[in-house]
């Protein structure tokens, strides 16, 4: 009962790691081997990973940028466009 | 003798002479078109000269929707079609299949020779197809910082899903196009980016060229990152197109191939607490079929009203306990997920310590209860064996008798006890009644 939590890093996974791992906790879940214990830990880690995909998507801020090649090496700098 | 003949059986046998004559079907004619006529009918008639001779022409109105420009005079041509004789007229003239401007000839060529040598390299191959990243973190887009392209997909992306872009800018028609291109495909490779999109916007033949040419279908295949053309219309096929791992209509129709629609993540996100609320509920459900097995077989009235005490617990303190543990972790997911920037000790404790209860609160769970829970059939049959030891009518069983006084209370002691008082004797199966005849207390 008192196994190892495996608890897995949500905030480091990227959306699609996420995104798989979610299901498969869901197919675990819903394949209905665990018990009430293992169960909850499930739920708990795809709760956390459902918000974690969830802050991603609501995250608005996003980075347009131009890249060019310089003598210097590559060379970055927000982009807009010239109306 | 000689063979005489109509006019129109002779004109008719030059009719049938053109048309099986191959050096007259399926030529170019190159020239320039003089005295333009455009009917009604949407056939056009005009005549094609060089500086030694002219031929007269007709463009059906079907041939006219194959060509991408507006004919007239002066304009330098070439010319598709095959010969024909008008018998009533005894005229012949070129039918024209397909037109285009003069040195675009050179150009289609060109493109014919490249587009045969590259399919032989199987650089066009299905099966070199590569699948786009299905939530992509940057698109590198290689095009004009000023064309419709980028604007297209900076808006589609907006709407469907954000993602960071990385434009590499590139000049997409007339001379260094091509070089401007590769350059741009390989800096986005270094850069990092998780797919591409490479294109233009609609144009002539020659103003697409860069996108025929051999180094850019070559950068595309050398890309170690999925790559989407969009160039021109939708009609347009430039080698790219058929080098890209996926080719789009129009820009917008780039970006659609390169995002899923936030929205619809979030209906799948919410499909998927559906599914693990309703999985949870199943094993909680579970444990109650568990428990109804015990109670089957524990008859006798005590036992199942013990029983269905503890069905009561087990289902409130279960619900609780999700639902509690559910709640704590989600709120202290999103803590954690601010607090890990920086690393306060006495955070992570306060968070380490709400973990702990927690878990208290599933350690609360009643231990019967839990007892009955556990997936273990041998400690199903204990609980129920200690039931059945609670249960006074299973002594009953043993040959031992229940004695009830007047008033149905259980009797224990001789003491109050008088000769003729009337008890009930209760056993296994029935009950008597019976009158004291004599007393003994033992001393």
């Amino acid at each position: 009962m008192s196994e190892e939590k495996q608890q897995i890093d949500v905030g480091s996974l990227s959306f699609e790691e996420s995104m798989a791992k979610l299901e498969d906790l869901v197919k675990r879940l819903e394949g209905g081997n665990l018990d009430l214990d293992e169960s909850l830990q499930v739920y708990e880690q795809a709760v956390a990973l459902r918000e974690h995909c969830r802050k991603i998507l609501d995250e608005s801020d996003r980075k347009v940028q131009s890249i060019m090649e310089t003598a210097s090496g590559e060379k970055r700098q927000d982009f807009s466009e010239i109306e | 003798m000689s063979e005489r003949l109509t006019v129109t059986e002779l004109n008719t046998r030059v009719k049938e002479l053109f048309g099986s004559s191959p050096g007259l079907n399926g030529v170019w004619v190159v020239g320039e078109i003089s005295n333009f006529k455009l009917y009604s009918s949407g056939h056009s008639y005009f005549t094609i000269k060089d500086a030694g001779s002219e031929i007269r022409a007709v463009m059906f109105k079907s041939a006219r929707s194959r060509i991408d420009f507006a004919p007239g005079d002066s304009m330098k041509i070439e010319a598709f079609g095959h010969l024909d004789l008008y018998v009533e007229r005894g005229s012949y003239q070129f039918i024209v299949e397909s037109m285009k401007k003069s040195g675009i000839g050179d150009l289609y060529q060109r493109y014919e020779a490249l587009k045969m040598k590259l399919e032989a390299e199987g650089l066009f191959k299905t099966e070199r197809k590569r699948k786009l990243p299905q939530y992509p973190r940057t698109i590198g887009v290689v095009t004009s910082p000023t064309g419709a392209v980028i604007h297209d997909i900076l808006t589609t992306t907006r709407r469907l899903f954000p993602v960071d872009i990385l434009l590499a800018p590139a000049q997409v028609q007339g001379e260094g196009a091509a070089r401007s291109i590769v350059a741009g495909i390989e800096l986005l490779n270094r850069a990092g980016v998780d797919v591409i999109i490479v294109g233009r916007g609609g144009g002539s033949l020659e103003d697409l060229w860069a996108f025929n040419e051999e180094p850019v279908v070559r950068a595309i295949v050398a890309s170690r990152v999925p790559v989407i053309s969009s160039v021109g219309h939708e009609t347009d096929f430039t080698l790219a197109d058929f080098a890209a791992d996926m080719r789009a209509p129009t820009p917008t129709g780039a970006a659609q191939m390169a995002v899923r629609d936030r929205a619809e993540i979030h209906r799948q996100l919410n499909d998927c607490t559906l599914r693990m609320n309703k999985a949870l509920a199943a094993v909680t459900e579970r444990m109650r079929a568990r428990f109804n097995s015990v109670d089957a077989k524990l008859s006798p009235r005590r036992a199942q009203e013990r029983i269905d005490y503890l069905g009561m617990k087990l289902d409130d303190l279960s619900s609780r306990a999700s639902s509690a543990v559910r709640d704590r972790v989600s709120v202290m997911h999103r803590r954690l997920l601010t607090v890990e920037g920086r690393p306060e000790p006495a955070l992570k404790a306060t968070i380490q310590r709400k973990r702990g209860a927690a878990e208290l609160l599933l350690a609360r769970v009643e231990p019967a209860m839990r007892a009955v829970c556990v997936n273990n059939r041998y400690r199903e049959q204990k609980v129920s064996v200690r039931l059945d030891a609670l249960n006074p009518y299973s002594v009953l069983d043993r040959g031992y008798s229940f004695v009830a006084g007047p008033d149905g209370r259980a009797v224990t002691s001789v003491k109050g006890l008088a000769v003729g008082s009337h008890i009930t004797v209760r056993m296994r199966d029935g009950k008597a009644e019976a009158d004291i005849t004599d007393r003994e207390e033992y001393q």
